[in-house]
């Protein structure tokens, strides 16, 4: 007597599981130029390290005398794996099985993906590809509907997870419904700029709904949602998607428990490079490239930047300072100035919220002119966009770095200092309620419009303000706490950064206000 | 030869037009300074062309992606 017959079958029904939705089903996925959630699998991880769970889970048929006549696998694979030997859980749709719109036992295995990451205190990595449910799956005679009233919400442990663990969420092929708001409810997104659409609904609905004619791609392709902020960042392949979610979870911890690893760092922590004496034009009105400013302050080649298209005056990244992950803010004078629009509100909100999740410093690099204004600015609701920012910034439990680089003006400044924020500042900085420009024209009109000489008063005025707005007044005052030559900024942030390793160290839990799609 | 439209990437308003229809441009040229929030924001052609439209004159108010020049390449 043995078990031999039944571990013969088990190994039969575990490569009908691998065949998928058959060879024309895998043929059809791979005419469209994509990957089947199992090659996608194998690329992201490394290699050999998938652990799947539910080998077994699928649609059997079964004759009157228990023979399996066919097999449908569940068509959401999730597993436990490896990426850079650090442990993941890993979940996708089978787009060759139903169109990824889930079957019954690939339902079951999709809600479980969260539960098993936040169980197990490790990264989510969805790979999303297929439709939500279906009318098709309706109510049987005489069997049950709905869910019991004591289930607890589908979508909890979504939000949840937010909080507790790193999510990541790739979109491969049109990403609709229920998927698309898991894509929502990630701390980073990315989407293949051909081969994805992210849709809450998708054409057959449009035009049933509004009677309007519109393909997936003109709906929700990767040229709408890097612009609404729905997707973080564009890649050019599924090779390239996956290689961006690998990198976004090197620089942060795998739970909210942790502390996010330090690398050793091989760009000295002393380099000073003088193209930073000349970054900022003397010209207040003359553009600057802050990208260059950022990477030429951070270990080098260590900046990530996230959703560049998304609110463009505000720059939002990951880095590294002395192998000591930071999250990196700065504003893009090139667009708006650097002004605080709603959506650059709602970036910086978002990503201030991620940092404060996963006990990462900030560094902020300032050059902010104020809110956006004007009619746009005032239709988009900006100011309570903006107040969302400011208050996720003066709740941050982690500590931070300002650096003032040029102009700081207006509430929305506010934005750019934690509670206890170390302040240095620049001899390009000009700060205060309004910029000259305009707030003298408003605050001193009666003066102005009483003068024999309006414009001369106007100009004698801001040049006499001017004076006072002086980049030393304010470290005098012990306003900022030092004024430094902008070729000091990296060997004096890394050595903030090696004072603050007591109270990161104290960051071990998750904190009162998580991260919110 | 194609027609690239250059479109402004910001709302604001047009400063100054640095080329004339029938120029011919090179990649990276700017060809256009644009202000917007007190900021002079210049305006590059995207390819090496010739200006076949300049539909913007100097303190027009121009919008978020609007056309502001056509090289043709």
């Amino acid at each position: 007597m043995s078990w031999k017959d039944e571990v013969r079958e088990l190994e039969r029904r575990r490569e009908m599981a691998l065949e998928q939705g058959g060879a024309d089903g895998i043929a059809r996925q791979h005419a469209k130029g994509r990957l089947t959630i199992r090659e996608r699998i194998d690329l992201l991880l490394d290699d050999g390290s998938f652990r799947e769970h539910g080998r077994a889970t699928a649609i059997p048929d079964y004759d009157d005398d228990d023979r399996l006549l066919g097999y449908q696998p569940a068509n959401y694979v999730v597993g436990y794996g490896k990426i850079d030997a650090r442990r993941v859980v890993v979940g996708g749709e089978d787009f060759t099985l139903k169109g990824g719109s889930p079957n019954a036992a690939g339902l079951r295995k999709s809600v479980y993906a969260e539960h098993l990451a936040v169980r197990s205190k490790v990264p989510l990595v969805r790979m999303l590809e297929g439709g939500g449910g279906s009318v098709k799956g309706g109510a049987k005679k005489g069997g049950t509907v709905g869910e019991p009233v004591f289930t607890e919400p589908r979508f909890k442990i979504i939000a949840d997870a937010m909080s507790q663990v790193p999510i990541v969420s790739a979109a491969l092929g049109p990403v609709a419904g229920f998927p698309a708001g898991r894509l929502v409810a990630s701390h980073f997104s990315v989407m293949t700029r051909d081969t994805a659409q992210v849709l809450i609904g998708g054409p057959a609905l449009v035009q049933r709904a509004l009677g309007v004619r519109m393909t997936k791609e003109e709906l929700g392709g990767a040229h709408i949602h890097t612009r609404s902020g729905i997707v973080d960042n564009v890649a050019d392949s599924e090779a390239d998607a996956l290689a961006q979610a690998r990198r976004f979870l090197s620089y942060l911890p795998s739970n909210a428990w942790q502390r996010a690893p330090v690398l050793a760092c091989d760009d000295p922590v002393e380099r000073m490079e003088d193209e930073l004496l000349t970054a900022v034009p003397r010209d207040s009105n003359a553009p600057f490239d802050m990208r260059a400013i950022v990477e030429m302050i951070v270990d080098r080649d260590s900046f990530f930047e996230i959703a560049p298209d998304y609110g463009p005056s505000q720059i939002a990244g990951l880095a590294r300072l002395n192998g000591q992950s930071v999250g990196v803010l700065a504003n893009d004078c090139r667009v708006y100035a650097g002004a605080m629009t709603a959506e650059a509100a709602q970036k910086y909100r978002r990503f201030v919220e991620m940092c404060d999740s996963f006990h990462l410093p900030i560094v902020n690099f300032v050059d902010q002119p104020g809110f956006m204004i004007g009619p746009e600015a005032e239709k988009n609701g900006t100011i309570r966009y903006g107040m969302a920012a400011v208050s996720a910034a003066v709740q941050a439990t982690v500590p931070w770095a300002s650096i003032q680089v040029h102009k700081g003006f207006g509430v929305a400044t506010a934005a750019h200092y934690g509670e206890d924020a170390y302040v240095l500042s620049w001899p390009s900085v000009e700060s205060g309620a309004l910029p000259l420009e305009g707030g003298v024209a408003v605050a001193y009109h009666r003066e102005i419009d009483a003068s024999p000489d309006p414009e001369a008063k106007r100009k004698e005025i801001e040049d006499r303000l001017r004076a006072n707005r002086s980049p030393y007044a304010r470290a005098e005052s012990f306003a900022v706490h030092e004024l430094i030559d902008p070729r000091e900024t990296r060997p004096v942030l890394c050595e903030w950064i090696d004072w603050i390793q007591p109270r990161l160290e104290q960051l071990t839990a998750p904190v009162a206000f998580g991260m919110r799609p | 030869m194609a027609d690239v439209e250059v479109k402004s990437e910001v709302a604001g308003s047009v400063w100054k037009v640095l080329v004339a229809v029938g120029d011919a441009v090179s990649e990276e040229q700017e060809i256009m300074i644009l202000e917007s929030m007190k900021m002079e924001i210049p305006v590059e052609a995207p390819c090496a062309g010739t200006v076949a439209a300049l539909p913007v004159a100097p303190e027009e108010t121009v919008e978020e992606d609007q056309v502001l020049a056509v090289i043709a390449s």
